[in-house]
């Protein structure tokens, strides 16, 4: 699959019909993988595919240094090619002038604390049925064990009975005040490095309210307070939006499991109004329309 | 260095009462930045507003709060003081320490301390405010009236009078609306037609006025003075240009007499090429496209009839129109869009609202609503003016009348009064009586409002010299029964002045239906952004002091589109919209407030959640271009003559790009700091 992945991408831009192409490469200490940018065909056997694939790389998508380089290609895993779909729905991208490629997913392994891979299957793994690509230009490689993947999961995604679906339940199960004080302990940790933002790829924002000062909306120390203000607020502004990539979670050097935050109102956005962020092109955001049919009175 | 001056004010005793306004004032003066704190009986009064004047300009004030009533009381009048006074008129805030504060707390300490708490915040806020100047807009000199009853047309020729062109579109193929189906009118009982017709006409041929008939408001796009509206013309089928009115077609239709006419509430028949009434202006037809053989045929690849081609001499027919769209730029809109009765049925569209299934309407032939009588007892009506039951065409010695057919009935789901029942109700007990010399009225009603001029004294004929009998008291029950061989409806009523049941047996009976915005004029409302009640009538600005205004700019509203009313109620208010519009229209800029939103263009991420919240359409997305004219970024923008400064778009925008000029978030968190200091 790597090898045909590396195949695409070379015909790609060598026939200039893309700048750049942006994919996963051995970039960090450790040949930890991240993101590889990718202009010259010589360079395409860098690329790789493989497990350790965790990072979302549409977070690249809208930096203006990126945008700078030219008309880009981007290698995704199916569930990633969601946030795509957000971008181009909320004209952060020009869907048009990008080539997406993906390739079928077994899903991708967890790593431990100091980053080294481990056996087990990242948790949103375990639940996905979105193994095979959807909304995608080019699709490398077979979809059978994809697909298979896809029905076994079918049931579990449905009575949300694995990964970190079950953890939500676990945690959803205690009184709220045993929740508050989870988080209490939780947020206790957040240091405000903004790693969650930095690699979510749908906060776009060109200046975060965070960092706003005039007036200011939130206390800017990692005071317990303001971690508070700082953790529900991104999670709010999330609403009808995340599509449960677990970059936050994964980026969080503190290990603040902000999934959860994120999955609660993912959840609600598909209980209260069957709307799943993400799978439709050209759909209209969840937060910011209405329809007179809602079942809530108030709106008529 | 701020210097504000802050002016608390008595009221007389509608605030000393409950508030220590010396006490205020005192605390007042402590606080960082006030120049001068003081009080005064009435500040609203031309002393109290000296005082604010000479301070003013002896301390050079920065910044001026008055602490009194509601800014919708007197904002404006402080403003004024202020701009007279030479500092801008933004500079001043109003603290509401009469309706939010004494008039609401009893207890004076507690009322003393809010005071003190709500001027805080005042200061606070006015130390941040910046001086504003009003947004000019230019405007089109045209309006457009949307319907063509009474209403429209006496807003239509009042506009037209004032030297302005006006659009009239009507959504039927003839002007009129509901008053041209009417008998006679009360309190003097003029026939309706003779009283319309002549404006109707008018209409017709006034040189500033050019109707659309058969057609209907589309989209609205622009915003005050800057309307574009664009019309569908419906297809007519006959160009009513060519067409001479001359009646040939009609009278040749095969299918004439044999349609439903809508405009006799379908107890009259019309022919598929078809004017509605012989009165009709255009005096033009129109083709009913569902029930010509023509039109049917076509869509089968035939060509059927066509005997009204044939006749016409001028070759106006053409079976092929079409639906057609104009587009239109008009500075102001007036919404005269009417009324309906509510359906009486027993099954509702409406789930909210439940209809009567007990009284037979709908079921029983000779059970009419009221629309329905004033057809049968109008000269130009299908039975020439005799009063006739639909059943079998026998003219009716006993009538019953039933009033508050929906209206004031909260378990039908209409809480309101319809108005005019009272008023008609009477009126048809006496040209019943007038056409039927030994026929007999009966009315059952709850209250007879009959408040107007010369109004009560018209009841009171129906009663005393005409001769109806009114039963206090509602009908649970009508029955059909065959008495003596006669179809008769037997009404099941109770007379609670009697303290008794009371029963009649019928030949017809007339359900004084409430009234209902006309269908439709929900999305006529969305497309205006104009609000609307929870049965559809629009929203006027102020009930008292704007009544013919709405939250729109620019969009005016008369008759009962806006609430049930009587003609000569209908006719001051179309006028009065029609004056307001004139206003308007008279200024060669528009001046519009300040306060409105603002994008932070370098940091707006162009996401579009403020373009989707917009009740107004007033945001859209834009580029930004550098000197050479390449794309530097997207961003979101205000549109100053459309933004009417709710601050929606600021509540959603998740980066905070946006803010409200006179209600910036500096100004409000500082406003809330203050208050938890």
């Amino acid at each position: 699959m790597e090898n045909e992945l590396r195949n695409a991408i070379r015909e790609l831009l060598t026939q200039k019909q893309v700048d750049v192409v942006i994919g996963y490469g051995k970039v960090g200490v450790d040949g930890a993988i991240g993101a590889l940018f990718i202009t010259d065909p010589s360079e395409v056997d860098a690329m790789v595919w493989n497990d350790e694939c965790r990072q979302n790389l549409a977070v690249h998508l809208t930096r203006p240094e990126v945008k700078a380089l030219g008309k880009a290609a981007i290698v995704v895993k199916p569930c990633d090619a969601r946030a795509i779909v957000v971008l181009a729905n909320e004209a952060q991208i020009d869907r048009d002038n990008l080539v997406v490629i993906s390739a079928p997913c077994t899903g991708v392994k967890k790593a431990d604390a100091s980053g080294h891979k481990t056996d087990e299957l990242e948790k949103k793994c375990l639940s996905c049925v979105e193994h095979v690509p959807q909304n995608v230009d080019v699709v490398v490689g077979a979809t059978d064990a994809a697909q298979a993947l896809d029905a076994q999961n079918q049931e579990v995604a449905q009575n949300r009975s694995a990964g970190h679906q079950t953890r939500l339940a676990e945690l959803r199960a205690k009184s709220p005040e045993e929740r508050f004080d989870f988080w209490k302990k939780e947020f206790d940790r957040c240091i405000r490095c903004y790693a969650c933002r930095q690699n979510c790829p749908l906060c776009y924002c060109r200046r975060c309210v965070a960092d706003k000062n005039r007036p200011v909306r939130i206390d800017s120390s990692a005071s317990l307070k303001g971690n508070f203000a700082w953790n529900i607020l991104r999670a709010f502004h999330l609403a009808g939006r995340c599509i449960g990539c677990g970059a936050c979670a994964n980026a969080c050097p503190a290990g603040i499991e902000l999934d959860l935050l994120n999955l609660t109102l993912a959840n609600a956005a598909q209980d209260q109004f069957g709307y799943v962020s993400g799978k439709t092109l050209g759909e209209a955001p969840l937060i910011g329309t209405y329809d007179t049919t809602d079942k809530e009175e108030f709106i008529r | 260095m701020a210097k504000i001056g802050v002016f608390t004010c008595w009221c007389g005793e509608n605030i000393a009462r409950n508030v220590d306004v010396e006490k205020v004032s005192e605390a007042i003066k402590n606080l960082p930045g006030v120049a001068c704190s003081m009080n005064y009986k009435y500040m609203c009064s031309e002393p109290g507003q000296s005082l604010i004047a000479s301070q003013i300009k002896e301390l050079g004030l920065t910044g001026v709060v008055v602490a009194s009533c509601s800014p919708h009381m007197h904002l404006k009048t402080f403003r004024k003081t202020c701009e007279t006074a030479g500092i801008n008129p933004y500079l001043i805030e109003m603290a509401n320490i009469r309706e939010q504060c004494s008039w609401v707390h009893p207890d004076k300490e507690i009322a003393t301390a809010k005071a003190i708490e709500l001027i805080h915040m005042a200061v606070e806020k006015v130390r941040r405010n910046h001086a504003l100047a009003p947004i000019k807009v230019p405007v089109t000199k045209r309006a457009l009236v949307i319907g063509a009853g009474v209403a429209g047309i006496q807003a239509a020729l009042d506009i037209a009078a004032g030297g302005v062109e006006v659009i009239v579109v009507e959504k039927e193929p003839s002007v009129g609306g509901k008053m041209a189906g009417l008998s006679e009118t009360f309190p003097t009982l003029d026939c309706s037609q003779c009283i319309l017709t002549p404006r109707m006409v008018e209409v017709g041929q006034h040189p500033n006025i050019k109707l659309m008939t058969y057609s209907e408001v589309e989209k609205v796009d622009g915003f005050v003075g800057n309307f574009k509206v664009t019309i569908r013309k419906k297809a007519r089928y006959v160009d009513i240009n060519k067409c001479t009115g001359c009646g040939s077609c009609w009278n040749a239709c095969p299918l004439k007499g044999k349609i439903p006419n809508a405009f006799d509430y379908n107890l009259g028949n019309r022919g598929a090429i078809y004017i509605p009434f012989p009165q009709a202006v255009p005096a033009r037809p129109t083709i009913d496209a569902e029930n010509c053989m023509r039109i049917k045929s076509m869509a089968k690849g035939k060509e059927l009839c066509g005997i009204c081609s044939k006749k016409c001499q001028t070759e106006a027919i053409n079976f092929h129109d079409k639906d057609e769209f104009v587009e239109v730029e008009v500075g102001a809109i007036v919404a005269a869009t009417g009324y309906q009765l509510y359906s009486i049925k027993k099954e509702q569209e409406n789930p909210n609202i439940k209809g009567y299934g007990e009284y037979g309407y709908g079921k029983y032939k000779d059970v009419v609503d009221s629309l329905q009588f004033e057809r049968l007892i109008s000269a130009s009506g299908p039975t020439g003016g005799e009063p006739q039951r639909p059943s079998d065409h026998e003219v009716p010695k006993t009538v019953v009348f039933i009033q508050c057919v929906g209206s004031r009935d909260n378990a039908k789901g209409i809480s309101y009064c319809s108005k005019i029942c009272c008023m008609y109700t009477a009126k048809h007990t006496m040209l019943f009586k007038h056409k039927v010399h030994d026929g007999q009225a009966h009315v059952f009603y709850m209250d007879i409002r009959s408040g107007g001029k010369m109004y009560d004294e018209f009841v009171r004929r129906a009663i005393e010299q005409d001769g109806a009998q009114y039963h206090r008291g509602r009908v649970s029950k009508i029955e059909e029964i065959v008495v003596d061989g006669k179809k008769k409806l037997r009404c099941y009523g109770a007379d609670t002045l009697a303290g008794q049941p009371c029963v009649v047996d019928a030949d017809m009976v007339v359900l004084a239906g409430a009234i209902m915005p006309s269908s439709g004029v929900t999305s006529l409302a969305q497309k205006l952004s104009v609000g609307y009640n929870e049965y559809g009538f629009l929203s006027e600005s102020h009930p008292k002091l704007r009544p013919v205004e709405t939250n729109a700019a620019g969009v005016f509203v008369c008759g009962a589109c806006q609430g049930p009313k009587d003609i000569p109620e209908t006719v001051a208010q179309a006028s009065a919209a029609a004056g307001k519009a004139l206003i308007m229209l008279s200024q060669p800029m528009l001046t519009r407030e300040p306060e409105i939103a603002k994008v932070d263009e370098n940091l707006c991420a162009a996401c579009g959640a403020c373009v989707k919240a917009c009740p107004y359409q007033a945001i859209s997305k834009e580029q930004v271009l550098d000197r050479r004219g390449n794309l530097i970024k997207m961003t979101s923008r205000v549109n100053q003559g459309l933004c009417m400064g709710c601050g929606t778009c600021v509540a959603v925008c998740p980066s905070k790009s946006i803010d409200l000029i006179g209600f910036t978030d500096d100004q409000v968190y500082a406003q809330i700091e203050a208050l938890c200091e």
